[in-house]
């Protein structure tokens, strides 16, 4: 914890982070607006103290309307990430243990997986279970379950080699009891670090979706229909996309130098660079 | 010669992932929700006009013996035609247009990324701790956290409406004009370069600054060799190797990124076209795009893997 606190990139990125998670949850309960109530009196205003942000073409308060459509964007992304996470790092685990064929397919399939464009893949998938929030949580956890999988498979094989994993088989652990007592512990580090960037480019993915027009249906708000709506009238209000972009690159820079933060941290290797 | 083992062995591996995900895209997509007789003939088609139209297009066959015939017409070349573009044009001609496109624009846009960042990264790892590294670092964090398409839109701000130096819309045909491909490329280029250039950098930079202090760095140094002699040759060329992984590792999320960009731009590539095919749920168009994208990153992996091996002595066996 010690070593966290003097990190200060893991410290900023830490901060920025809960700020944007702090922002997000009361965002919508402290502003005075509603993210689709219209004021036909204040059409595309320009940022003001009343509205920091601004407003869209139908008067919605922009800065109401990221919040809450970042809250979507961060529930869609987390959801997605964590599913990944799970089943990753399970089938991942599982290839290690059983090795042999079991190995094989999984990590086959990962190469397939892996050999698809990350945005073609979800676009991809979009197109096959239909437009929509959960779908699109589905398709981030598809298209990043091979690299947790991978990953967990590779840390785990290592640690499976330990003295101290092969004395609790000697014991006769079950083999539930070894994955998730012996060894789960030991890769969990590395698989957070990826879990972090993973809700990163959850957004990203999300945004990029739901900017196309194939992800979140308006009139729900997410960040990328945020900035599909300020394309429409990019010209006479820049503010609305580019605020909303400054928002998303906000976020982004929070959980990444949270990453590369707790990678430093948890690599001993590097922990001496600044 | 001794490239012509590996490059064997890797091609297969590429011919076995290109059908595994032949099959996996063909059969997803024969899952998908909606029927695309219905997407095409209207909501009212009556029962004998979407008989007719699932018999022409062997909707009513079971699904292996679709994917068999499939299959077999897709390696003669023959990708069937659109279901929804101007009455069903072939396949194969859109994607012949639209991939020099997606290809001109993807090629341009990696090699902005490679220059910038072997700038950036040289700079930053010479600079390390000073204010060439902080400047550099920080851009990469910060390019790194911008969403390619909200790139694209600032550099439309600035350099197409407000310095009117590039189109903001509208793209010329490498075939046409090369100079103006270049031109009218350059901003979509660009915005899918900097997230790019920004990874790189980071890498390029770890990579060198590993490689800066090891030993035979210094025995070099001490034999009396050059110091630019010393850097480009034993820094980095070792440095290049983890630079050249992450290359290949990047090429997924530049055709990714090609996607949306195309749609900004109004580039008439693969990526815009698998969008419209998406809208209009065209089976055969997404699963054609799919597919394009996938052989590309295949064949871009196999070109990065022979590079590595070409670089890496110790990898040539």
């Amino acid at each position: 914890m010690r070593a966290f606190l003097k990190h200060r990139l893991a410290v900023g990125g830490a901060l920025i982070t809960l700020v944007v998670f702090g922002a997000v949850a009361l965002g919508p309960l402290l502003s005075p607006y509603s993210p689709t109530e219209m004021d036909f009196s204040a059409l595309l205003a320009p940022p003001s103290f009343a509205h920091p942000f601004g407003t869209d073409s139908f008067g919605r308060d922009v800065l109401t309307r990221v919040l809450e459509g970042a809250r979507i964007s961060l529930c869609v992304s987390l959801a997605g990430a964590s599913a990944a996470l799970a089943l990753g790092t399970a089938c991942g685990l599982f290839a290690a243990y059983r090795g042999g064929l079991a190995d094989s397919v999984m990590m086959r399939a990962s190469d397939l997986l892996f050999s698809f464009p990350s945005f073609v893949l979800a676009l991809f998938l979009m197109v096959v279970l239909g437009f929509g929030v959960t779908n699109i949580a589905l398709a981030i956890t598809l298209v990043y379950f091979p690299i947790f999988a991978r990953l967990s498979r590779n840390l785990g094989a290592v640690v499976l080699t330990e003295p101290w994993v092969q004395a609790a088989r000697l014991f006769g652990q079950s083999t539930a009891c070894i994955l998730v007592r012996e060894i789960l512990p030991n890769i969990a580090a590395p698989l957070m670090v990826q879990a972090t960037i993973g809700v990163a480019f959850g957004i990203v993915i999300e945004a990029g979706l739901s900017f196309l027009g194939l992800g979140v249906q308006p009139p729900t708000p997410s960040l990328g229909t945020i900035m599909a709506d300020g394309r429409e009238y990019f010209g006479p209000a820049p503010w609305v996309i580019t605020l909303t972009g400054v928002a998303i690159s906000f976020a982004l820079l929070g959980l990444n130098l949270l990453g590369d933060g707790l990678r430093d941290l948890s690599d001993p290797k590097l922990r001496s660079r600044p | 010669m001794s490239l012509v083992r590996p490059l064997f062995e890797r091609s297969f591996a590429l011919i076995v992932l290109g059908l595994a995900g032949a099959a996996a895209v063909f059969f997803l997509l024969r899952a998908a929700p909606g029927d695309p007789s219905l997407t095409v003939l209207g909501d009212n088609a009556t029962p004998e006009a979407v008989a007719a139209f699932r018999h022409h297009w062997n909707l009513d066959r079971p699904v292996l013996v679709q994917f068999w015939l499939w299959l077999v017409q897709t390696l003669r070349g023959d990708l069937g035609t659109s279901l929804t573009i101007s009455n069903g044009t072939s396949i194969y001609d859109l994607l012949a247009a639209r991939l020099p496109q997606t290809a001109f624009i993807g090629v341009y846009s990696i090699s902005i990324a490679i220059v910038v960042s072997i700038f950036a990264g040289t700079i930053a790892a010479l600079q390390r701790g000073r204010a060439g590294d902080t400047v550099a670092s920080s851009f990469a964090a910060v390019g790194v956290s911008m969403p390619d398409f909200w790139i694209a839109y600032l550099l439309i701000y600035v350099f197409a409406l407000g310095a009117g130096w590039f189109p903001s819309y509208g793209y010329t045909s490498p075939s046409k004009s090369f100079i103006g491909a270049l031109h009218s490329g350059f901003l979509p280029a660009l915005a899918i370069a900097a997230p790019m250039a920004a990874t790189f950098t980071r890498i390029l930079r770890t990579s060198l600054v590993e490689n800066l202090h090891k030993d035979h760095v210094r025995a070099a140094r001490a034999f009396g060799h050059g110091w630019v002699h010393v850097f480009v040759h034993h820094v980095f060329r070792n440095a290049l190797i983890p630079f050249v992984t992450v290359i290949g590792l990047q090429i997924r999320y530049l055709l990714g990124g090609t996607v949306v960009i195309e749609r900004i731009f109004g580039i008439p590539g693969v990526g815009a076209l698998m969008v419209d095919g998406a809208f209009g749920r065209d089976y055969p168009i997404v699963q054609a795009c799919a597919l394009t994208f996938l052989l590309c990153v295949l064949t871009a992996n196999l070109i990065v893997d022979m590079v590595c091996t070409g670089l890496n002595p110790k990898a040539r066996g």
